[in-house]
């Protein structure tokens, strides 16, 4: 069986204002394809990453991304996602 | 890079200090060639030093802070023709990227894009890392 790959996406999924939403879990399905393995993912809104306890809800996931569609409903949560990522050393990419 | 005031024009337009500011030239909907840095982790994952790349933006790193972002561990490791920033990277961290274009909305089912695909091999690494901890 593939290996499964937990995605976190940092961002307020909102597909029909931002086109780009449905292409990133399209992309990843593809990356994930050409790898064999298979890819779960998770829209974090950004409203919910916010206080001390982000760290319990981040440290499930395999790799954090954070999505386009600024303004963020919440740019702390955002950037305390982005910060935990960096100094946690969770592959991150921000697009 | 220690700026500790440093904001976003769009959230944030009378700020003193814009990190992020409006782009002379709007990128939505535009195509660029971008130049990578030789030896870079972008330079790993694409395996090429230029690519082109599809943009949905306003706003980018304002060019004033250039020089100090280039010096610090974040790295510039990719760069349009004018040499504004497109790619930056944190050079002490397995994976680590932001990038102004977007690369998923040039992802096919056969042909991922470079750079997506380099970011789930981190992923697998990670997740193995963990595993075997």
């Amino acid at each position: 069986m593939n290996q499964q790959l937990k995605v976190g996406i940092i961002g307020d999924y909102d597909p029909k204002t931002f086109f780009s939403h449905i292409s990133t879990n399209e992309a990843l399905s593809h990356a994930a394809s050409a790898l064999s393995v298979s890819t779960n993912f998770t829209w974090l809104p950004t409203l919910s990453l916010v206080g001390q306890s982000i760290g319990a809800t981040l440290k499930q996931f395999d790799a954090l991304w954070c999505a386009p569609g600024s303004p963020y409903k919440s740019m702390e949560g955002a950037l305390q996602a982005i910060r935990f990522a960096r100094e946690m050393g969770f592959p991150f990419i921000g697009t | 890079m220690n700026i500790q005031d440093a904001e976003h024009e769009e959230s944030a337009p009378n700020a003193p200090t814009l990190l992020i500011n409006k782009l002379s030239c709007s990128l939505v909907g535009k195509t660029q060639v971008i130049k990578i840095t030789p030896g870079s982790c972008a330079h790993q994952a694409y395996g090429v030093r230029e690519v082109t790349e599809q943009f949905h933006c306003n706003y980018g790193l304002n060019p004033q802070f250039r020089e100090k972002v280039g010096t610090g561990k974040l790295k510039i490791t990719g760069v349009d023709v004018e040499g504004e920033a497109r790619i930056v990277e944190l050079s002490y961290h397995p994976f680590y990227f932001a990038t102004l274009f977007l690369p998923q909305i040039s992802s096919r089912p056969d042909r991922p894009h470079p750079l997506i695909v380099a970011y789930l091999r981190a992923a697998l690494a990670f997740h193995n890392s963990r595993r075997n901890d």
